[in-house]
């Protein structure tokens, strides 16, 4: 039976009198303007998307302690709708590289007009085909992915980098809200860790053509309700890709005093 | 109000039009290009190459025909000689044209 406490609760007006209270205040630390890069920060800026891998295998420590960083990620009502398939054979990764190739040259030429021909029959009914998927799909019918996926199709790019390991993010689809969004936090931790264990990595959307393969989703476990929703390669670098590089700035509405200034 | 217009929304570029998909050009300095090969293998969009200069020796280059730099600077990260450095993004007319964006920049320290 539900009885009414008789003791009134105590109201919490101000957190930070609570702190006060119990003597338990947090101290505040502001770093000094001007101040170098910290460690973190570091590796941020430091990251790449590295798409040539020396040959040598990633200890499997190394990949457990990346995916150790994927599970303490944020997620909308802590729904952490992932779930990882690592790929270290080289021939389950040969295996699902050449599937994606295949679908790639399916796709570039039922699409890709500006690879076919100039003036020919093909070309002129592929543009009229591809104006209206690209109205229909303008996310995925880009420029930038459909010039990757032909030089894919051509055999100048490869989808899975031929690196040594392979991180497949599946995503559960009843995720709270947007899981793809949660995926992408998770696999930025994952990458970052990468980053300072002095790994490279790429992210591979093109990965997503592995579900439509029924035999490779079985193969690697893939079902309802997970759907793979991207790739992470990971291998040593070639080369020492480690310059600071330079990047657009972007539009920043700011909000302060009464007024409003864009900055960039 | 809306930063693209109606007709802007419904206009998709053409893929083989360079002036409806401006992609950048990157600039290699020859001077210091040692000729290390090394954007030309990790450049995602296959745009580099080496050239025998005229005298003997190695450089990158940009292809002539070519689809797609996408300004990731991965040449410039690489690159230990300095010599190579994309500092305009790619652009199109249309649906996908680029909003809001401010110059290249190196990482700034505020
Ligand atoms: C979700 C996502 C998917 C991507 N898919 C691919 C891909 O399939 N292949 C590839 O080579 N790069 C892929 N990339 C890498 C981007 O091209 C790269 O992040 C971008 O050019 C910026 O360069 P940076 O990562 O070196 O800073 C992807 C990146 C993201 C975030
Ligand atoms: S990485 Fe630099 S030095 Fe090496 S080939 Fe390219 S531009 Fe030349
Ligand atoms: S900026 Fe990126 S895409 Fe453009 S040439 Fe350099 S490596 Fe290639």
């Amino acid at each position: 039976m539900f009885v009414e406490p008789s003791a009134r609760a105590i109201r919490v007006e101000d957190p930070e009198e609570v702190e006060k209270e119990a003597g338990r205040s947090s101290k505040i630390t502001v770093v000094p303007e001007g101040a170098e890069w910290n460690a973190v920060e570091q590796v941020m800026l430091q990251r790449r998307s590295i798409r040539k891998y020396k040959k040598a295998q990633v200890p499997a420590h190394l990949i457990r302690r990346m995916l150790e960083m994927g599970r303490y990620a944020p997620s909308q009502g802590n729904c952490q709708p992932w779930k990882f398939v690592v790929i270290r054979d080289s021939a389950i990764i040969q295996g699902i590289e050449d599937f994606c190739v295949g679908e790639c040259k399916k796709t570039s030429s039922a699409i890709d007009y500006a690879s076919m021909p100039a003036g020919s029959f093909k070309r002129f009914v592929t543009r009229i085909k591809a104006k209206l998927f690209n109205r229909l799909q303008p996310n995925m019918m880009h420029p930038v992915p459909v010039s990757g996926i032909t030089a894919i199709a051509e055999g100048r790019f490869a989808v899975f980098h031929h690196a040594p390991t392979v991180i497949l993010l599946l995503m559960d689809k009843r995720g709270i809200g947007v899981p793809p969004i949660d995926i992408g936090i998770c696999g930025t931790n994952i990458v970052l860790a990468a980053q300072s264990l002095g790994l490279g990595t790429c992210w591979i959307g093109f990965s997503k053509f592995l579900n439509q393969s029924p035999e490779w989703c079985v193969k690697l476990g893939v079902e309802e309700p997970y759907e793979i929703s991207e790739a992470i390669t990971v291998g040593y670098p070639v080369g020492n890709p480690t310059h600071l590089i330079a990047r657009e700035t972007h539009e920043i509405g700011w909000f302060e005093d009464g007024k409003k200034q864009v900055l960039y | 109000m809306a930063l693209l217009s109606k007709q802007e929304r419904r206009h998709f570029p053409d893929w083989d039009d360079s002036e409806q998909c401006k992609f950048h050009r990157v600039a290699v300095d020859l001077e210091k290009c040692d000729g290390c090969k090394l954007c030309t293998i990790v450049c995602p969009s296959n745009v580099l190459e080496l050239f025998v200069d005229g005298n003997g020796k190695k450089k990158a280059r940009v292809k002539e025909n070519h689809r797609g730099c996408i300004s990731c600077n991965n040449c410039y990260a690489i690159c230990e000689s300095g010599a190579i450095e994309a500092s305009h993004h790619y652009d199109f007319v249309g649906y996908y044209r680029q909003l809001g964006r401010g110059e290249f920049s190196k990482p700034r320290i505020f």
